[in-house]
């Protein structure tokens, strides 16, 4: 495999839901009611194939959408699980990854090697498994449980879940045997499961705290982040460095993957006018579903016109008190309808760059952050689906390959080949 | 009279069968049209355990190629969480238009407690599947069958008053909900038990698989006698228990089950045309929401 055909931009897809915009399932274009059939994810998967990406990449959640207890009616959340999806997806593609993201506390070791073992096995090595620690408060009620495990420990229980886990698909590959045991499980024998020619998912983290970069440098190939600017992304991206160079990993193989959405237009002022739609969609009304979702208190029962209720939000919030209040002061001091703020929240960018623009202007901006040393690729997100990423694929990647960034063929088999690391 | 087979790869690990090798074996089972395929392993006797390749990953990519009008994915009964099978299975139901199946195994229960580090009592293993199937299905009533609306134009994407907590608190599992799925498109999908190794069950199986005797109390919907297809003189003998009534069709085992699939399905009728739905395919009723007014009456 040349190194240089793999290219030098890595591009993965980021397909949780609808797209990027919560409004976004409104517009004219937008398929909302597909992504509840199997031929949806089978032509998008053979897009992303054909446009020669590294990966699928799925985020995930463990609860409902709730905020105490009412489910949003304006939010197209997404929910069909993203495993299963992954796996159809696989079934219809030759090539490209499928990165799914589970979480280390609400699951046991064995069951989850065993799915990667399976993911891996049927789609010939191109599974990856984004490591989450679960942060959402109402999740552990799903469970059994009362309180999420504090943050910390989270983390540690990661790290023994991993080790377990590779215990599992060693195992398999005939490379270790019976019992094994950490601070966190301990295992009499390992599960059957099959093995494939990439003998463990490759493994991914989100994480931004000092706990996530700790572990996502000890063990993570890739890093998916936000990285709202260059300097943000080269910051990042050289701390991330530093770190897996100190545990004595080549920095080369941890390859830096910050969030990126988009809004195409035929000209710059086509694609700025169609963010302005996509914003406008996000009517009052949805935009208080989704900061109600997002503190785990029902703001829907307030006037949008009244007031912050901040004081009655903070006395029942699901979601711990004194992040809230601080997340709303700001807005309560400077006076702003509840509708006003809520607007603002769900329309501003969430720390992920949102590029908007020509397809030129993208490749543009995709080669300058990777000549800067700003990140090793992007983590593609759709305004929605599926037209935004038709577009990409239809009018950036032949611009990208033409240049010489992205590869013009996949050169290897593995989600490990594309990603151009060492096994 | 309705057909059904194992279906799991024949080995794993270094020198175990290869993707594309199995990949073949399962076109040969789509091309003899069983009735049902049950995504497990089979032992010498033709008890059904836990598959190998882990059966909720192989039931979403495997029902995008067999067309088989039920896909039956296989769990071990004693460590599966209501919280990701609910969602999983609600996820393969509407990747394959409704034909998915699920089966709580508790046989070779000891791999799976040594695996997961954690003994489950022998003597809990029925109450334990019951709360099992129970938890997972309160999670499938979180929604009801028409939550979705998905108008563009007026903005309304669900009702909101259709998807619920539902708080379920069993002696093994709790769970709140609402599940972040929505309501499989069969209710819940088909439930299959082995009653030869789940006797005693309180909740109310699909479909029941077993010998004449075993089966003759159960309630199920629809009974298959397990029969190995070598054995000639079982194999009438269960053929003419189906001819009288007894039981629905025959779960075939060991290694000439597909011969005796393949011969079998010339004499046997196949599921109407219009049949979507692995219920429909079946003739079992669709279940009711616990939480839909009405619907239960």
């Amino acid at each position: 495999m040349s190194k240089e055909a793999n290219g030098r931009v890595h591009l993965w897809a980021f397909l949780q839901g609808i797209g990027f915009f919560p409004g976004g399932w409104r517009d004219d274009k937008a398929q909302p009611a597909s992504v509840f059939e199997r031929e949806y994810y089978e032509r998008v998967a053979r897009m992303v194939d054909d446009a020669c990406f590294d990966a699928i990449v799925f985020g995930d959640q463990l609860q409902g959408r709730d905020a105490a207890g009412r489910t949003p009616g304006r939010l197209a959340i997404p929910t069909l699980d993203p495993f299963s999806l992954l796996a159809a997806m696989g079934s219809v593609t030759k090539h490209v990854g499928l990165v799914a993201t589970v979480s280390t506390t609400y699951a046991e070791p064995a069951e989850v090697a065993a799915k990667f073992a399976s993911l891996n096995y049927v789609t010939d090595g191109r599974a990856g498994w984004n490591i989450v620690t679960t942060a959402h408060p109402n999740s552990s009620w799903n469970f059994g449980e009362d309180e999420l495990l504090e943050k910390s420990l989270r983390y540690k229980r990661a790290a023994g879940f991993v080790d377990t886990a590779s215990h599992h698909w060693q195992a398999a590959a005939g490379k270790a045997e019976g019992a094994y045991k950490n601070d966190w499980f301990e295992i009499e024998n390992p599960l059957t499961m099959p093995t494939s020619p990439q003998e463990r998912p490759v493994f991914v983290q989100a994480g931004q705290s000092e706990d996530g970069r700790e572990f996502a440098a000890s063990c993570a190939e890739a890093i998916f982040c936000p990285a709202p600017t260059i300097e943000a992304g080269k910051e990042f991206r050289d701390d991330m460095r530093r770190r897996a160079a100190e545990k004595g990993r080549n920095p080369d193989e941890l390859i830096i993957m910050p969030g990126l959405a988009f809004v195409l237009g035929e000209t710059e002022e086509a694609a700025k006018a169609k963010h302005e739609r996509m914003i406008e969609l996000a009517d009052v009304p949805l935009c208080i579903e989704y900061l109600s979702e997002s503190i785990g208190y029902d703001l829907t029962v307030h006037d949008p016109d009244g007031p912050i209720p901040i004081e009655e939000i903070c006395a029942t919030c699901e979601f711990p008190a004194g992040m809230i209040r601080g997340m709303l002061t700001p807005s309560v001091e400077a006076g702003k309808t509840l509708g006003e703020h809520c607007r603002e929240y769900a329309t501003k960018p969430r720390g992920h760059a949102i590029f908007v623009g020509t397809p030129e202007q993208m490749a543009d901006r995709i080669e300058t952050w990777i000549d800067a040393g700003a990140c090793d690729g992007f983590t593609l997100q759709p305004g929605f689906m599926p037209n935004e990423l038709e577009l990409f694929c239809q009018q950036v990647v032949p611009l990208l390959q033409e240049r010489g960034l992205l590869r013009k063929s996949y050169q290897g088999t593995t989600l490990r080949d594309h990603l151009g690391i060492a096994a | 009279m309705f057909l059904s087979m194992c279906l799991d790869i024949a080995g794993a690990g270094p020198g175990g069968e290869t993707i594309s090798a199995f990949k073949q074996r399962a076109a040969a089972i789509e091309a003899a049209e069983p009735d049902v395929v049950i995504l497990a392993a089979e032992g010498d006797d033709g008890a059904i355990l836990p598959p190998k390749l882990e059966a909720l990953v192989d039931s979403s990519w495997i029902t995008g190629t067999l067309r088989t009008p039920c896909v039956v994915a296989g769990l071990p009964a004693g460590h599966a969480v209501p919280f990701h099978v609910a969602r999983a299975l609600s996820a393969v139901d509407f990747l394959s238009a409704g034909r998915v199946g699920w089966m709580p195994i508790a046989t070779n229960g000891a791999e799976f407690d040594g695996a997961y580090g954690e003994t489950r009592d022998d003597a809990d293993l029925v109450a334990r599947t019951d709360d099992f199937i129970l938890a997972t299905q309160a999670l499938w009533d979180s929604w009801d069958e028409d939550a979705l609306i998905i108008d563009k134009q007026s903005g309304e994407y669900l009702d909101s008053t259709k998807v619920r907590r539902v708080d379920y608190r069993g002696k093994f599992y709790s769970t709140m909900g609402p599940l972040n799925a929505a309501r499989p498109p069969q209710g819940y999908p088909v439930l299959v038990r082995d009653v030869d190794t789940v006797s005693g069950a309180e909740t109310k199986a699909d479909i029941a698989i077993g010998t004449v005797a075993s089966l003759a109390g159960d309630d199920a919907g629809i009974k298959l006698i397990r029969v190995d297809a070598s054995d000639a003189a079982a194999l009438a003998d269960a053929k003419a228990a189906v001819a009288a009534g007894t039981a629905n069709g025959l779960h075939l085992t060991g290694p000439a089950a597909l011969d005796a699939l393949t011969a079998l399905r010339a004499e046997a009728a196949k599921p109407a045309a219009s049949a979507k739905t692995a219920r429909q395919s079946l003739g079992l009723d669709k279940p009711a929401n616990a939480y839909v007014e009405g619907a239960l009456s």
